[in-house]
């Protein structure tokens, strides 16, 4: 089973790496390097992305599942009015995060909760480890 | 000791100062604060005097057997502060929480009426 957690976007340069490495708490500043920030784990069941995105609705935004990857669509719009301060970030954002294992496409969920979207990725059987017994001759 | 690790567990989480717009329409000023994975449970909205403290929690339980690939974001204790001008009407701050943004709403201050001084002739 390979399960390539890389994203589309990410630390990629040998460089990177070595910093986080040097700096494991260092991995959470990724913050600002592409929007919105996830989180992927996963267990033996199932695949996990988890995304931090305010303000949205679930119904506004665009999840697309292809064969080898989960995009993340959508629009923040902004407010119309007199703006003394600007911080949060508005226009249209996707990421895209490769999966490169069997996924049971059918029973795949997404939920948000307080501005945190969860997408739920069960394993198909195919990708799960399966033990083989050897019999003693 | 059960003190003593709840403390330790409140220091564990990183501040985080949120992401903000401040914006004027006709009828007052409207914040919006990212707060994303905060709970109304866990939201604590301080007025005080002039000083508007916004303190929200989110805190990401681990799940056993759960390994992460890649974090990009954690938990975090939100905390800012605002100066809240003599023209808001403190009464009547309105707050709501929906999908991880606080919308505080600052209204003015209806205005008041501008007094005749009559002059009595002496």
């Amino acid at each position: 089973m390979v399960i390539d957690l890389s994203p589309f976007y990410g630390a990629g340069t040998p460089f990177d790496r070595l910093f986080e490495s040097l700096w494991p708490s260092m991995a959470i500043s990724q913050r600002s390097m592409a929007y919105p920030p996830l989180n992927i784990g996963e267990d033996d069941e199932n695949i996990y992305v988890s995304c931090e995105i305010p303000g949205m609705d679930i119904a506004d935004l665009d999840l697309t599942l292809t064969d080898s990857s989960l995009v993340i669509k959508g629009e923040r719009k902004g407010v119309k009015g007199k703006y003394y301060r600007q911080e949060r970030p508005t226009g249209f954002f996707q990421r895209v995060v490769n999966i490169q294992a069997a996924v049971a496409r059918e029973r795949v969920t997404a939920s948000m909760r307080d501005g945190v979207l969860d997408v739920v990725l069960p394993k198909s059987d195919e990708s799960r480890p399966k033990k083989i017994s050897i019999e003693a001759v | 000791m059960t003190d003593n690790a709840v403390k330790a567990e409140e220091r564990r989480l990183p501040r985080v100062k949120p992401a903000t717009d401040i914006i004027e329409k006709e009828d007052g000023f409207y914040i919006y604060v990212d707060m994303p994975g905060v709970s109304k449970e866990t939201l604590v909205i301080d007025l005080n005097e002039d000083e508007l403290k916004v303190i929200g929690k989110a805190d990401y339980q681990m799940v056993e057997g759960r390994k992460l690939g890649h974090v990009e974001f954690g938990g975090g204790e939100y905390f800012r502060s605002f100066t809240v001008s003599h023209i808001v009407d403190k009464e009547r701050i309105k707050a709501t929480l929906k999908d991880g943004v606080l919308e505080l709403y600052l209204p003015r201050q209806e205005k008041v009426q501008p007094r005749k001084i009559e002059i009595q002739a002496g």
